[in-house]
């Protein structure tokens, strides 16, 4: 546990030592002030006018407008902070197996199964970290601006984290395969903004074909890829205070990542380095 | 007490081809006494890095066994006792040489309340205390060298692996590391060391073993394995003739003779008075008899050179 804890710190630390993160936290900092921005200059009664509704349903309208924001503000977040997170993740593991680094890595009293642990919560805690920032910015300056007071917004970190380890676990087994980040980094954001979105509507792509192979082929592929786009909308629902109607995409999600983590250590725990 | 034991150890890479398989060791024995300096020697791509790995559980062995500190390698907390320093290490480059320490120690599971001090001590023992505050980016390769060595006692090991620890390291330098590994070892830590800087071996260490293409050649102490045959430069007067000189000398082993001088390589240092006698018989006069004694370097270049003949 110990070990686990150590080896999270320091791929936190590396992390911030690398100019990515930096970056992540410059974006994040500058939608922040766009909204700042945004929300100093036009005042409610201004952004009530636009739409032309009269006083009495001003309370309604505002709770209307903080709706209309959310999606507006979550739908990108996700793919935008996902997008950032995969990217300066990917690079974790293809750097610590580099020679004369995993060399002295291994040569200490630790399993390899804690050496991928503690990249996977290292990376995961920097991932949180970041999004939690964006996240909570945005519902201290929605609070502030209209005094809607709303936690279901704060879900999204939550959603976001755990797509973004369901990701994270696939970017380190394809890391300790290939050693390279690139790959890592290309077939994550395929899964991503491709196959994930495609397969969601397999049942009209099954249509159009209408082949019974490749119907079993893309359930069987729907099953198995980690469904991003999903907890996507998932994420949307909850951060409206919706709740979450298919637990399905979660779960199946979870076990990916489980499976993967697992398949991860046990290769890792045969290769010679 | 050995703080190593290899028993029959094999190691195959295997390669997505069968014909590139490489064999970089062969049934491979060796133990190692607790508390000694001990040598590991041989030419490039011998295998000397993979013994080293297999016993650090950085790969695996294709046969055979091996123990470390009385523990079999596959027992991963052994190495808590264990310090290391790979050939070409790279550290997280955005440490300084304090944070690198503090960080090796921690993953080392080594305990104790005054870290920072004993890192300003391992600091000053490799001479690198007046770079603490820079970045290892910016470090020279000898500076890379200092610090690595540091790290690989801040555990205060029993065992400490030392993959070419001279490697870019200045004259003085490498003469300060030398103090130190004698110091450690009359600490009675166990040290071994993988080079390819013979004469610096020989130095320092109490015995050593050759290996070349995965074989053992040769193991023991350096000074046996040094004077074993002794080798003897006789300078004669004159210009004596070159085959007469051999036939004076055929019931002993010439290994080189130039004009006037001649070395023989003798069993033992009492045949030297019959290979005078020999000579005086034969009315050479004898200007000077010389002990040569073979350098390691000597032995090990002969002893490879003989094997390559044989493959
Ligand atoms: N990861 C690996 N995969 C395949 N072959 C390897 C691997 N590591 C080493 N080898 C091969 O094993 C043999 C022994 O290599 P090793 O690094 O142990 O040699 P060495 O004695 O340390 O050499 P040097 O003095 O150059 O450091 C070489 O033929 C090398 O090509
Ligand atoms: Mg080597």
């Amino acid at each position: 546990m110990k070990n686990i804890l150590t080896l999270s710190q320091y791929t936190f630390r590396e992390a911030m030592a690398r100019k990515i993160f930096l970056t992540f936290f410059a974006v994040s900092s500058f939608v922040l002030i766009l909204f700042v921005i945004l929300f100093v200059s036009v005042s409610i009664e201004e952004m009530a006018s636009m739409i032309s509704v009269n006083g009495n349903e001003a309370f309604d309208f505002i709770s209307k407008i903080v709706e209309v924001m959310k999606i507006a503000i979550i739908a990108p977040l996700f793919v935008g902070g996902l997008f950032l997170s995969i990217f300066s993740a990917s690079s974790f593991i293809p750097n610590m197996l580099e020679k004369g680094s995993i060399d002295l890595l291994l040569s200490k009293p630790v399993s390899r199964a804690q050496i991928i642990l503690g990249k996977f919560f290292g990376g995961f805690a920097i991932v949180l970290l970041n999004i939690a920032y964006l996240v909570v910015g945005l519902w201290l300056l929605i609070g502030v601006k209209f005094n809607v007071w709303d936690t279901s917004i704060l879900l999204s970190i939550v959603m976001i984290s755990f797509t973004f380890a369901v990701l994270y676990s696939l970017i380190i087994l394809v890391g300790i395969l290939t050693r390279s980040s690139i790959l890592a980094m290309m077939l994550t954001y395929i899964i991503f903004f491709i196959l994930s979105p495609v397969l969601l509507l397999r049942d009209k792509i099954s249509i159009l074909i209408d082949n019974v192979v490749v119907e079993y082929l893309l359930d069987g592929l729907y099953y198995i890829i980690p469904k991003t786009a999903e907890l996507s909308n998932i994420n949307i629902n909850i951060a409206q205070g919706l709740g979450i109607d298919e637990y399905q995409p979660i779960i199946s999600s979870f076990l990916f990542m489980i499976l993967t983590l697992a398949l991860s250590i046990t290769i890792f725990n045969k290769k010679d380095y | 007490m050995n703080s190593i034991e290899v028993n029959n150890l094999t190691k195959v890479y295997d390669s997505r081809f069968k014909k590139n398989a490489v064999t970089a060791l062969k049934d491979f024995n060796l133990n190692v006494e607790s508390g000694s300096i001990f040598g590991l020697l041989g030419p490039n791509g011998a295998g000397k890095t993979t013994l080293i790995k297999i016993l650090l559980g950085i790969t695996f062995p294709t046969k055979g066994s091996a123990s470390i500190l009385g523990e079999d390698i596959s027992n991963y907390n052994v190495r808590k006792k264990i310090g290391y320093l790979p050939e070409n290490h790279k550290f997280p480059n955005y440490l300084t040489g304090p944070e690198v320490l503090t960080y090796f120690s921690k993953l080392s599971g080594y305990e104790n309340p005054n870290l920072n001090i004993r890192i300003d001590e391992m600091l000053a023992l490799v001479k690198m205390d007046q770079w603490k505050k820079m970045k290892i980016k910016k470090y020279s390769k000898g500076m890379m060298q200092r610090l690595g060595l540091a790290q690989a006692m801040i555990n205060d090991p029993e065992l400490i692996f030392l993959d070419e620890p001279t490697d870019g390291v200045d004259p003085i330098g490498r003469k300060e590391i030398r103090d130190i590994l004698v110091d450690v070892k009359n600490q009675g830590k166990t040290i071994f060391l993988n080079s390819h800087l013979l004469s610096e071996v020989e130095l320092i260490t109490d015995r050593v073993a050759i290996l070349n293409k995965g074989i053992m050649l040769r193991e023991g102490d350096v000074k046996e394995l040094t004077i074993s045959k002794e080798l003897f430069k006789i300078t004669i007067k004159g210009e004596p003739d070159e085959d007469n000189i051999k036939s004076a000398l055929q019931d002993f082993l010439i290994s080189k003779l130039e004009k006037n001088i001649v070395y023989v390589k003798l069993d033992s240092s009492d045949e030297i008075d019959k290979v005078i006698d020999s000579l005086r018989k034969n009315n050479f006069s004898i200007l000077s008899v010389e002990n040569q004694k073979n350098t390691l370097e000597d032995m090990f270049i002969s002893l490879i050179n003989e094997t390559e003949k044989k493959i």
